[in-house]
């Protein structure tokens, strides 16, 4: 069953002075995922992320949350953790993150109890009196997630959450962000790291130059990206292994790993199966490892990107 | 009960300075400095002056046999023989030896006839007002009465001929006298405690604007609460740090002006005492030691002045710091500052300098002026009205008005300009771009 849309933007497009920013966007997030949100750097996502964020306003189009027009009601179910992000330098982290928390709606009492909790979680209640002055920045990052998330919010905007983290702190945010999904929370992820978009996102839009170019799930487009190319490793020769299938396929590469075993890698035209090829080959060579060569988000990517931008060039010329 | 969300940056602004070190410190120590000040003032006017000694070297012969030696006075006139025929040089080396003589004073031959010749008083440690009025005095009334002999005209005629005729100046409306230098003074006090004031309070909007730029917080902030809230926020804020701390002021300077009055000059209340006073010293010098005390307990108008005060302070203080917000989010850092400090700062200074240049004539056209236009009239009304003058009702009001019309407009200004630049880094903007910002949509 699908899930039900938590986040949806209709053509909305923003334009700065003479620089367009957003160009007629639209995309839905469904409840309960993981949306990342992609593109190069000046692609429009931070202009998007201010949009949702109601920091500025589009020019044109719509948004929703919950199946209602976007309002400052919504401040409250929406957190925000933006990519330059830092706290005052002189002020106890435990008050900031209470002012903060209460500048997102929340009773000041309440705020105290739930973060003193996440602060325990996390394993820095101890500096709750100290100034940000004192802290690691690790510390301080963590404190920059509890204040985005200690409100529960529906959508939780987080813009290259895991920059400044080390490998642990960065597995421990990865947790607590998949957590909150599964607890309900919709989070739309902006990011460069690919890695944790294969890791963590359902879906994904890429954006260039102020438009979509790329959406879908994470699953899909590595499917629509990936060309029906196999890896076999074989022992036999390749001369026998060649003439087993007349047409249909072609020979990117081959590679000796021993004396008798090669790996080949092949691509199959549309005509012909995996199956068919896997049966004219069965009685000429032996058969040790048959793998599917997939892309990596960080392929497909740079693919689209460029594909995007050779697109833009020729329309210009 | 939940604090609306401008509330708590009000709230927030305002405790996070109130608790500072520095400002405790100013808000106590500040009314204590002035009260010291004041109170050092009246005690010197009370103190006697050392006795000094008046050695005096007369070419003439005829003028210090006129001088009548007062003994009440502490000044006390020593004439130079010069029986001996010793001259000017003898009397000088003499001065210059002696420990007796603090001042040499020489008196030329032709000072008779010209009468208004220049005499020459030699000092080994500077004279006082005092003392050289009572030299100006003595050796001119000698000379009177030197000429007088050399007429043969007996000095009671001459008493006869002379006229003392004073002037006091009443306002017809409240009949009090009027005393326009004394009140001028009080009225740049105000001036420069006001101009301190909105420079001061501006400037630290300027900077917690800055604070929330580059330590990137300010983008949260905004996730959270509109951006023109925010500035309102931080605005009243730090405003009313400013009423709080003007208010301490104002309640230590009464208390301990009040305490210092009954305790160490328990006469200078007494209003009998002090008309006596008045009239028994018409324009003598007698009357310059008490008009400080006079002007501190009885000429200012403390309530009018610290209503104007308030006024003109939140008027200016927005007017102002409005602006500097603006630049604060223009800039991201404080060194950046400069270039758009200087324009804003400029007419501040420029009413500062006008304040203390229509006191002469506090109701002139350019006093006028400068004191209806919003950039210059919280400064330069204040002074006016310290000093009083016809019809000062309509202008205070017409004055009032058109500060409360400018400051809703640069803060408009400004929270067009706040709202964008605060998300901007990198290149400092030109004026051009402030303009294009102001015409952004949201």
């Amino acid at each position: 069953m699908e899930k039900p849309i938590l986040f949806e933007a209709k053509e909305v497009s923003k334009i700065y002075a003479n620089h367009t920013a957003l160009n007629s966007l639209s995309l839905k997030i469904p409840e309960k995922s993981i949306f990342g949100l992609l593109g190069p750097n000046g692609a429009g996502k931070t202009s998007f992320i201010r949009i949702i964020n109601q920091i500025t306003a589009p020019d044109t189009g719509e948004l929703f949350l919950s199946g209602k027009k976007l309002n400052r009601n919504h401040i409250k179910d929406i957190g925000y953790l933006p990519e330059e992000r830092g706290l005052y330098k002189k002020m106890k982290i435990g008050e900031q993150a209470v002012y903060l928390a209460q500048l997102k709606g929340m009773e000041k009492k309440q705020a105290t109890g739930k973060l003193k909790d996440w602060f325990e979680k996390l394993d820095i209640l101890n500096w709750w009196n100290n100034t940000i002055e004192d802290l690691s920045k690790g510390m301080a990052q963590k404190i920059q997630f509890i204040t985005t998330v200690i409100h529960n919010p529906k959508l939780l905007i987080l813009d290259e959450p895991f920059s400044g983290f080390d490998p642990i702190n960065t597995n421990i945010i990865k947790n607590e962000i998949l957590k909150l999904k599964e607890n309900g929370t919709t989070i739309i992820l902006s990011t460069h790291n690919m890695n944790s978009v294969e890791e963590i996102c359902d879906n994904i839009a890429l954006l260039n130059n102020a438009n979509k170019i790329l959406e879908g799930s994470v699953n899909q487009i590595k499917e629509d990206f990936s060309e029906k190319i196999w890896e076999i490793t074989f022992k036999g020769n390749t001369v026998s292994f060649a003439n087993s299938v007349w047409g249909g396929w072609e020979l990117l590469g081959q590679k000796q790993m021993n004396e008798s075993t090669i790996k080949a890698t092949i691509k199959l035209t549309d005509k012909l199966l995996l199956n068919d090829f896997i049966r004219g080959i069965l009685d000429n060579v032996e058969i040790i490892e048959l793998n599917k060569v997939v892309p990596t988000m960080n392929d497909i990517f740079i693919n689209v990107v460029n594909q995007s931008e050779k697109n833009k060039s020729n329309e210009n010329e | 009960m939940r604090t609306s969300k401008i509330g708590l940056i009000i709230s927030r602004e305002y405790s996070s300075r109130v608790k500072k070190r520095s400002f405790i410190l100013l808000t106590i120590l500040g009314p204590l400095l002035m009260v010291g000040f004041i109170f050092t003032a009246l005690y010197l006017g009370q103190q006697d002056e050392d006795e000094v000694t008046i050695l005096i070297h007369d070419d003439t012969f005829t003028i210090t046999q006129f001088i009548k030696n007062n003994s009440n006075n502490l000044n006390k006139l020593v004439v130079y023989d010069t029986s001996g025929l010793k001259t000017y040089d003898d009397a000088m080396d003499d001065f210059k030896k002696s420990d007796r003589y603090d001042l040499l004073v020489y008196l030329p031959e032709n000072i008779i006839e010209t009468k208004n010749s220049t005499g020459i008083i030699q000092y080994k440690k500077p004279p006082t007002a005092k003392s050289l009025t009572f030299i100006t005095n003595t050796i001119n009334k000698a000379i009177e009465k030197s000429t007088l002999h050399f007429y043969n005209i007996p000095l009671e005629d001459y008493d006869r001929f002379k006229s003392d005729v004073q002037f006091r100046t009443i306002d017809i409306a409240t009949s009090e006298e009027n005393n326009n230098l004394a009140k001028s003074g009080v009225g740049l006090f105000f001036g420069v405690i006001i101009y301190l004031f909105i420079f001061m309070y501006g400037v630290q909007v300027m900077k917690a604007v800055i604070e929330e730029k580059t330590n990137r917080i300010v983008e949260v902030l905004v996730s959270s609460i509109k951006p023109f809230q925010l500035m309102m926020g931080k605005i009243i804020g730090i405003m009313l740090v400013g009423l709080t701390q003007f208010s301490i002021w104002v309640l230590l300077i009464a208390v301990s002006l009040t305490a210092l009055s009954i305790i160490a000059f328990p006469d200078m209340l007494d209003a009998a005492n002090q008309a006596e006073l008045m009239q028994n010293n018409v324009g003598g010098e007698v009357a310059m030691e008490n008009d400080f005390a006079d002007l501190v307990f009885r000429q200012i108008n403390w309530s009018l002045m610290i209503g104007l005060f308030i006024f003109y302070f939140i008027g200016g203080y927005l007017l102002y710091g409005s602006l500097m917000a603006a630049i604060g989010a223009a800039v991201d850092s404080e060194t950046d500052t400069q270039q758009f400090m200087i324009p804003v700062s400029m007419p501040l200074f420029f009413a500062y300098i006008i304040a203390i240049n229509i006191t002469g004539n506090p109701n002139g056209s350019t006093a006028f002026w400068c004191s209806e236009i919003p950039f210059t009239s919280p400064i330069v009304m204040l002074v006016r009205v310290a000093i009083g003058g016809e019809g000062m009702i309509w202008q205070v009001l017409l004055s009032m008005s058109l500060l409360i019309v400018t400051f809703i407009f640069t803060t408009w200004i400004a929270a067009k300009i706040y709202r964008v630049g605060i998300l901007m880094y990198g290149k400092k903007p030109s004026y051009k771009e402030l303009l294009k910002w102001i015409r952004f949509k949201d």
